[in-house]
């Protein structure tokens, strides 16, 4: 087990965001986390890379409890996230912006950095390496000069997702990557991830692209009004009549999400 | 005789260039690019600090106090007076990492004033607002020491208050060429990506791994290093100090210089203190009514250019070589 | 003794509750510190001074010119400094700060150029007149002050509350966006704003010529200073706050002033704003900023 969520329940002033939500993920499963907008499922990631602390209950991660950890340690333990509305630094370079991903991977620190040190020198090569290395991973390697707000819409998601990557985590949350993306790219970001798995990293999604999750995920958590209605493999989930009843009406929406 | 006419011209050309008022000129010039890259490099972490003054006038009364009342040579001196502005700067710098933009701005603001009112007040150590005179001056102590080793300045042909300013003005520009040199090297390394993340994105630095109370603490301190430098120069170039020297007035013009100069790299902190601190001499109008200009500046800059005059933009069009792993 | 110089710190509170009103009403309704406000504060004393002592008019009118002149300048704020900067993409948060601080240097030191820099006179028979208590003597004028101050605080609340510009007001405060979408009048909202926010500097400008009898262009920066400070400590965008605030500050610099080293009298106004700042940066009334902003 790579991460356990228990009982988390978040309360933000009157309103209860999460309430006792608990599930487990297994290492180098992908596991989807799905539910109608405001679900609560953004929050639970909030809760995972303590942007905000649970109110009640444990993230227990590779057997270490977690919860309300500085954010930045916690990235360096091993996970890494994306973000559901794009937070990259726009007015830094594509390769930069990676290389900040790797961050938590190296060490100089002013004297080293100012004095160019034998081994300073070293690491920045590796991290250019690095970087260059996922921006061909996900087919930006050609961008790397390009300032990331220049970048397309598909591409900035593609560039959030290489440089969490680069942080070398062990379990990768990505918000809603395939947001606003048409066929070709849901179809690239599927090999991506795939291939992110491949590598032995565990990976949590949330998304609302429907097939996408079926044909991605190991295993599902399907969250509502901020409770856990459901848990399962993509037919347990499809075949769940809360879930349905849930989404029915609502799926129109969803899919043109 | 051709060679005599030659000799007469160069020392004449000399003569000019080493005429006393330029050097001066140039010399605060100098002071003022360490001031204003004293608010840059927080700036660049996205913390605005208007409490430059007040580091400005630390690092200033502590040198001139040392060297005043302990004999301590004035080297000793400035870097006692940079290094307890640095102190502050920590002590100041870890509390205000919970403060962000404006309240930021504006706590700094207040930290200058509490200083400058402790300088007025406190005047058994200050002298008060009458301020402390006769503060060792830099260039006498540097011709008194070469005298010392037999050296005189008629030797070069230059007379003895040239090279007194003279030796100002390098030992001055020796710095501020170190100090450029330490935060462009800083800049372009992991130090630097990580500070530029932060003021892009603080939450997403975070997330990315970088321990951003650690960093902003490490930039707010050391631009409270650099201005704290600046004062104790500032003290031993001028002999003579008072709490109005570091006042308000003092921190919104360092802040002029970044914010006009072009607050996005550091080349704008360089050209913004060299221009505005030229302009007054140059033209008379603009020294008789500096702070209204300076008004007018401020708010016509935030409404057309905000990032200043030179900007990531500007410099790519003259083609400035980037370093590798460089941010800017 | 003491009761006086409760009475003196009650109306030196007074006053600066009342510049204090005019930084809150800005921050609440666009979330920026007009960092120019102090210098408008004395704009509206220098009218007041210009207005009794160079035209001889009397004290009401120049009341009212200090008010016309600071709603005016009020108005140039918002339109020239301001204005351009909302909405706009990118801009930093920081931008309107540097740029009122940029009007207000420009004020402070175009006063300076026009009257000199030391103090101006201010006198008028007005605030001569007092009243004997027993042993203790009570100038009309601080009862005046402590009055406005308390009216201006209570009209605010209820304008704010029960009229349907104040509503207006409101609800341009808590959501710029939805209070457009619902269709307030936002830029006007935000041009009463900013006029009522001076015309209440200029009352108090005039206010304080009268109760110090005289005025000089470096008030502006030191009240506009204490102001903020009375703003953090009562919480910003609160009114009872700046209220309370503004007292708080008042009788403290006032006792100081009395029993302790009256140096340090300006130094409480920006110790407390590092202090609150520190320990409890919504005030003792302002709400928890949400951090949900970031």
């Amino acid at each position: 087990m790579v991460l356990e969520v228990k009982n988390i329940t978040k309360n933000f002033g009157g309103i209860s965001a999460l309430k006792n939500v608990s599930f487990s993920i297994n290492k180098g499963e992908i596991f989807g986390l799905i539910g109608p907008n405001g679900a609560g499922k953004t929050t639970m990631f909030n809760m995972i890379t303590n942007i905000f602390e649970p109110t009640s209950g444990e993230i227990i991660f590779k057997g270490e409890n977690i919860t309300g950890i500085k954010p930045y340690k916690i990235t360096e333990k091993g996970i890494c996230r994306t973000y559901q509305n794009i937070r990259l630094f726009s007015q830094m370079s594509t390769l930069h912006n990676v290389m900040v991903g790797g961050h938590s991977q190296s060490h100089a620190g002013v004297f080293s950095s100012v004095f160019r040190t034998r081994a300073q020198r070293k690491e920045e090569q590796l991290l250019i390496e690095k970087a260059e290395e996922l921006l061909d991973l996900v087919g930006l390697l050609e961008h790397k000069d390009t300032i990331a707000e220049n970048l397309a819409y598909g591409q900035q998601r593609r560039l959030e997702i290489a440089r969490a990557l680069a942080s070398n985590p062990s379990l990768l949350l990505l918000d809603e990557p395939a947001a606003g993306m048409n066929e070709k790219e849901t179809d690239s970001l599927y090999d991506l991830i795939k291939t992110v798995q491949s590598r032995g990293i565990t990976v949590l999604i949330i998304e609302h692209d429907m097939p996408l999750v079926m044909k991605l995920c190991d295993r599902i958590t399907v969250l509502n009004f901020g409770e856990k209605l459901a848990e399962g493999t993509p037919e347990e989930i499809q075949n769940n009549e809360a879930v349905i009843e849930a989404y029915l009406g609502k799926e129109e929406e969803e899919v043109n999400a | 005789m051709v060679r005599r006419y030659l000799k007469k011209e160069g020392d004449r050309l000399l003569g000019e260039i080493l005429n006393t008022y330029y050097l001066q000129i140039g010399s605060f010039i100098l002071i003022n690019i360490m001031l204003a890259i004293s608010v840059y490099v927080p700036l660049s972490s996205g913390q605005l600090s208007l409490g430059s003054a007040g580091f400005m006038g630390v690092g200033a009364y502590t040198s001139a106090l040392l060297t005043l009342h302990f004999d301590l040579p004035i080297v000793v001196g400035i870097i006692a007076g940079a290094l307890v502005a640095s102190i502050l700067g920590v002590i100041v710098g870890i509390p205000a990492l919970r403060l962000s933009g404006v309240y930021l701005a504006i706590a700094t603001l207040g930290l200058g004033e509490v200083i400058r009112v402790i300088f007025v007040n406190w005047d058994s150590l200050t002298k008060g607002s009458v301020g402390l005179t006769g503060i060792p001056q830099l260039g006498r102590e540097i011709l008194e020491f070469a005298r010392g080793l037999g050296f005189e300045p008629s030797m070069i042909g230059i007379k003895n208050n040239q090279f007194v300013f003279l030796s100002i003005f390098l030992v001055l520009l020796i710095l501020v060429i170190a100090i450029l040199w330490f935060v462009v090297r800083q800049q372009n390394s992991r130090v630097g990506r990580a500070l530029s993340s932060i003021n892009m994105d603080d939450r997403a630095a975070e997330s990315m791994g970088i321990n951003i109370t650690y960093y902003k603490v490490v930039s707010f301190t050391q631009g409270a290093f650099f201005a704290g430098l600046a004062g104790a120069l500032f003290a031993h170039v001028i002999g003579f100090i008072s709490p109005a020297d570091f006042a308000y007035h003092r921190a919104v013009e360092v802040l002029i210089f970044t914010v006009f100069g072009g607050s996005e790299v550091i080349v704008g902190s360089v050209f913004g203190a060299f221009f505005l601190t030229l302009m007054p001499e140059v033209l008379r109008f603009v020294s008789e009514f500096r702070y209204i200009i300076y008004g007018i500046i401020l708010v016509l800059l935030m409404a057309i250019r905000p990032q200043g005059i030179i900007d990531t933009n500007l410099l790519k069009i003259f083609k400035f070589k980037r370093s590798k792993g460089g941010v800017r | 003794m003491l009761l006086e110089q409760l009475i003196n710190g009650i109306t030196l509170g007074s006053i600066y509750a009342i510049i204090a009103l005019g930084f809150t009403l800005v921050f609440g309704v666009l979330g920026i510190i007009n960092m120019a406000h102090g210098e408008i504060f004395m704009v509206g004393a220098f009218v007041g001074v210009t207005t009794t002592g160079v035209l001889g008019w009397p004290l009401w009118l120049a009341f009212i010119a200090a008010i016309v002149v600071t709603s005016i300048l009020g108005y140039l704020l918002e339109r020239i400094t301001l204005r351009p900067l909302r909405g706009k993409k990118g801009v930093s948060h920081l931008a309107p700060l540097i740029s009122t601080i940029g009007v207000s240097i420009l004020l402070e030191n175009l006063s300076h150029h026009i009257f000199g820099a030391g103090n101006k006179p201010f006198n008028t028979s007005f605030s001569e007149i007092r009243i004997n208590i027993g042993s203790i003597t009570i100038y009309l004028v601080q009862i005046v002050i402590f009055v406005i101050s308390i009216l201006l605080m209570i009209g605010l609340t209820i304008w704010l509350s029960k009229t349907k510009a104040g509503k207006a007001l409101r609800a341009t405060a808590d959501n710029l966006e939805t209070a457009s979408i619902l269709g307030v009048d936002t830029k006007r909202i935000i041009i009463l704003t900013v006029v009522i926010a001076s015309a209440i500097g200029g009352i108090a400008g005039v206010l304080v010529g009268m109760a110090f009898n005289s005025v000089s262009p470096q008030m502006g920066l030191s009240m506009g200073l204490k102001g903020l400070a009375i703003i953090i400590l009562g919480g910003m965008g609160n009114v009872k706050g700046a209220m309370v605030g503004g007292l708080i500050l008042g009788l403290s610099e006032t006792m100081l002033v009395a029993y302790g080293n009256s140096g340090y009298r300006d130094a409480i106004a920006f110790i407390m704003i590092i202090v609150i700042l520190l320990l409890r940066p919504q005030g003792i009334f302002g709400s928890k900023v949400s951090q949900e902003r970031r």
